[in-house]
């Protein structure tokens, strides 16, 4: 029987095949994930739909797989039913029931199987000996470059991960030299040595970066514009809702109010919620505004939506931003959170910085970077006196596609979204954003 | 009856190839090991299968040699079976081995218990002690961990009642002390052909059925074929794509038995003996094995992960009982890798190569990949025959039939596997196997210097052959581009 690569959602056709996360011969359980698949869109985790015995893996890891292709082989199990928990009288005496652990090596318990070759379907190229020095060692062979005949990993191989050098390992005693007194040497790395660098594939969402990256700064032309804000105002109304949003279990940032900032500039100058279609020559300006949020995951840069944003509440976009964050952070983002943005946000404040000049999530025509907020001394006119007070400051940069947003106006867009930001209470008047 | 409790540390239940294996491991690991047997120690291995059908096989072989020694040239006259005797020797055989192997779980402390075991729970068992012990009766023990290794059992035939005189399997089929006159093999598979080989060079007329297109499923057609062929020549009739149509009828001449071959009509002939080998099934049944929670497939194989633990965290199963391949050399790794994990060592099952050989004449030993299975695999392969026609050794020793077939992967000049049909296949194996556990490549075999005259230099011949390159061939032009281009 084989397993093939079902719909992944609508109109993907297909995806990579990050890893698998079964081997031949494992026992699969009905709904154990198999391998991770990686499209435009998202990573899913492929659940198994039978139960049984994994043949063969007739995809490679960083391949790309077609919707219906063939993934693996396996047997089916007949005797699900052996699997069903034992009668009543017989569980007095048994263990708690453990039917729902899959058979499968958890890597934890066992580690490094004699894995095949990465990929290559082969199987590791390392001597009996070899493998169990590494295994106990806890080195996982597949990571290791060998140094031997065909690319056979030695046990010397495994002795400069370990960083010990040959001597470390390979026994006898050391001889204490007379009088001087030698200093075991720091192990240095020495470029081109063997195992003084390491290559990591560039694979499933570090690919699909790299790609949309160049992709954007290849179509569009790219300025940044920032400008500073006094965000005193709106620290304070983020500090007065986080009780009121608190009890809705709500963890309320500044994101949702940036987000309706950015809207209500967008009325005054909808050019900016735009992309070019360069075929056509045209520019396609979006009468909704989904809000593509940059978040940082353990596996890279991610970009999930907030969809509809003039129509939702500050509290509402709270609670949806929470809540894709961590879906995103959990690796669980579906196809949907991932797509039809219109503008981006980005946010590298909460690391630090003054300000960032972002990427462009192209097709899209404009970014608005959110930073750093901090206390700063600045020089206030009030009623016709200067004087140095502190206030929450901050940078905002945007950056723009020039072949359709010209300098003018991003700045005068910035100038909008800022007075919004300055002045909160004009978000609660319109939060339609005009 | 009285019953006594008592406790363990650690339980292998079974002491075939994996189970005495494993217990020995634990036992040099430090750990307290108990070992329970309703039978013989040595399991099936030594006492019913391996050890003594190899004892039978050497002696047909012999016999058969004698018979034919005055081709060249010497003469042995009045030669004949003596069916008692060659039994009786061959029971010597297997208690030497069942000896040695109780003195060396004994020198490592391992305490034996002869009794039928079933489990009371995920940690004890109740076992009912073996007849004419001194202390019969009934023993509850407990335990912190054991191993399970109960094996397999042939599996039974519907209509085939197996009395061990006339209908046999596998274990009676070792005990007879009158060589029948017919023998009729239902099964192809290495079991039955084993004996009935045997059979047939003790002077039975025999007869094999297979229902599948072709003998000994899974080995590679072309090796089966030569088999097959020998089979033929010797007198044995072999039907595949016949099946039999049950039940059989035993009357005084012996067992009536009607077949259906695949064209034309049934065939009722009548037997002096059937033996049926249809597969093995697991020892799983009657364990008490619900008590424990541990999971099975649907064959009755108990479910394990790469270090031989169940489901059940502190229960191991080796051997058959694990599942497939059911070889006595997969056992016994097992057993180690169960030993080795249980005493907490970082351990798994990792094994590249597990070979299997089969005795029967000339013999079959395989390991790693089939052609059939490494196309699967999508790997560019590049195959290579040596014959055994072109080995001096082989042709002074009148054993000349046969081929080693090579398997490799074109891309990287990687070994995947080898295949031999010919002398002394099951004594060649093992350095293929090696060359695999290695990462060989195709060139390493050819570059070894393999001794003359020897039937090894096969495997040299064979990897040169692949290469496109041996000597005692004569090769038009390279069988594949590669590597060879560069030696």
């Amino acid at each position: 029987m084989h397993l093939r690569l079902p719909e992944l959602g609508e109109g993907v056709h297909e995806g990579e095949l990050l890893n698998w996360k079964v081997k031949v011969g494992d026992i699969v359980t009905e709904d154990q994930p198999v391998c991770e698949i990686m499209t435009d869109k998202a990573t899913v985790e492929l659940p198994a739909p039978f139960h049984g015995k994994v043949t063969e893996l007739l995809a490679k890891e960083g391949s790309v797989v077609k919707v219906g292709q063939e993934m693996l082989a396996y047997e089916p199990n007949a005797g699900a039913a052996t699997g069903k928990e034992p009668k009543k009288s017989a569980l007095a005496n048994a263990p708690a029931p453990q039917a729902s652990v899959p058979m499968s090596a958890s890597p934890a318990a066992i580690p490094y199987a004699a894995s095949s070759a990465s990929g290559s379907g082969l199987a590791v190229a390392a001597a009996p000996s070899t493998r169990k020095f590494a295994r106990e060692a806890g080195v996982d062979l597949s990571r290791i470059p060998g140094t031997g005949p065909a690319g056979r990993i030695l046990r010397e191989d495994i002795e400069r991960v370990l960083g010990g050098g040959t001597g470390a390992v390979s026994g006898g005693t050391p001889s204490i030299a007379p009088m001087v007194l030698r200093q075991t040497p720091r192990t240095s790395i020495t470029a081109g040595a063997p195992g003084s660098e390491e290559r990591i594939p560039m694979r499933g969402l570090r690919k699909k970066i790299a790609e949309k990256m160049r992709q954007s700064k290849d179509h569009a032309a790219h300025f940044t514009y920032v400008e500073e804000a006094d965000a005193t105002a709106l620290v304070q109304l983020r500090n007065q809702s986080k009780e009121v949003a608190a009890k809705y279990g709500i963890k309320i940032t500044y994101l949702p109010f940036v987000m309706k900032a950015m809207c209500a500039a967008l009325k005054k100058y909808p050019i900016l919620n735009s992309s070019l279609d360069e075929e056509k020559q045209e520019i396609v300006v979006k009468k909704y505004v989904n809000i593509a949020l940059s978040v940082q995951t353990e596996d890279g840069l991610m970009a999930p939506v907030i969809k509809d944003v003039p129509n939702k509440t500050i509290l509402e976009l709270a609670k949806e931003i929470q809540e894709i964050v961590e879906r995103a952070r959990s690796k669980k983002l579906t196809m949907d959170d991932l797509q039809g943005s219109t503008l981006t946000l980005t946010n590298a404040g909460s690391i630090g910085g003054v300000f960032a000049t972002p990427v462009i999530n192209y097709p899209e025509v404009a970014i608005v970077g959110f930073n750093k907020i901090a206390r700063k001394p600045v020089v206030v006119n009030t009623n016709g006196r200067e004087e140095i007070v502190i206030r929450d400051w901050t940078y905002f940069s945007i950056s723009l596609d020039h072949r359709v947003i010209d300098g003018a106006i991003g700045a005068e867009y910035m100038k909008e979204m800022i007075r919004h930001i300055e002045n909160p209470a004009l978000l609660l008047l319109d939060t339609n954003g005009s | 009856m009285a019953t006594t409790t008592q406790t363990a540390d650690v339980v292998v239940l079974g002491s075939g190839p994996a189970g005495y294996v494993c217990a020995i491991r634990l036992a040099q690991l430090g750990r307290k090991v108990t070992v329970v047997d309703r039978d013989e120690i040595g399991g099936v291995c030594l006492n019913r299968g391996c050890i003594p059908s190899k004892a039978l096989i050497h002696a047909g072989t012999l016999y058969e040699k004698m018979s034919h020694a005055s081709d060249i040239g010497i003469e042995v006259k009045g030669a004949s079976v003596n069916m008692p005797k060659l039994i009786a020797w061959k029971e010597t055989v297997v208690k030497k081995l069942t000896g040695g192997v109780a003195g060396l779980l004994k020198a490592n402390g391992c305490t034996v218990i002869a009794g039928d075991a079933r489990f009371t729970g995920p940690r004890s068992m109740e076992i009912t002690q073996a007849n004419g012990k001194a202390e019969s009766g009934k023993i509850t023990l407990n335990f912190n961990q054991c191993v399970i290794a109960t094996g397999s059992r042939p599996s039974a035939l519907p209509g085939f009642d197996v009395d061990n005189e006339k209908i046999l399997d596998s274990t009676g089929a070792l005990l007879l002390t009158e060589v029948p006159e017919t023998l009729l093999c239902i099964g192809g598979g290495y079991i039955g052909l084993e004996l009935g080989t045997f059979y047939s060079k003790v002077g039975s007329k025999v007869t094999v059925v297979e229902g599948m297109p072709g003998l000994l499923g899974g080995v590679d057609p072309a090796l089966a074929q030569v088999v097959a062929k020998k089979l033929t020549a010797r007198g044995v009739e072999v039907l595949t794509k016949t099946k039999i149509q049950g039940p059989a009828k035993i009357t005084k001449k012996g067992v009536e038995v009607t077949y259906q071959p695949e064209a034309g009509k049934p065939v009722t002939k009548t037997f002096a003996a059937v033996l049926v080998t249809v597969g093995r099934r697991p020892n799983s049944d009657n364990l008490g094995l619900e008590k424990t929670g541990v999971r099975l497939d649907g064959k009755g194989f108990i479910l394990v992960d790469p270090q031989r633990r169940t489901n059940v965290p502190h229960l191991f199963a080796i051997g058959d009982i694990a599942g497939q391949p059911l070889l006595a050399h997969k056992g016994s790794k097992e057993g180690i890798v169960a030993a080795e994990a249980i005493a907490g060592q970082k351990t798994v099952y990792d094994v590249i190569a597990m070979p299997a050989v089969i005795f029967t004449d000339p013999e079959i030993a395989t390991v790693g990949l089939t052609e059939a299975e490494a196309k699967a695999k999508g790997f560019d392969i590049q195959v290579g025959n040596f014959p055994f026609a072109a080995n001096g050794r082989a042709l002074s020793v009148q054993e000349s039939e046969g081929f080693v077939k090579m398997i490799g992967d074109a891309k990287s000049g990687r070994l995947l596997g080898v295949h031999i049909v010919g002398p002394e296949a099951s004594n060649l194996i093992s350095e293929a196997a090696l060359a695999l556990e290695m990462g060989a490549r195709i060139e390493d075999l050819a570059l070894t210097v393999h001794p003359h005259p020897t039937l090894p230099e096969t495997l040299m011949e064979a990897a040169e052959a692949t290469l496109g390159h041996a000597i005692h061939i004569f090769q038009r032009k390279p069988t594949a581009p590669g590597p060879a281009a560069h030696l």
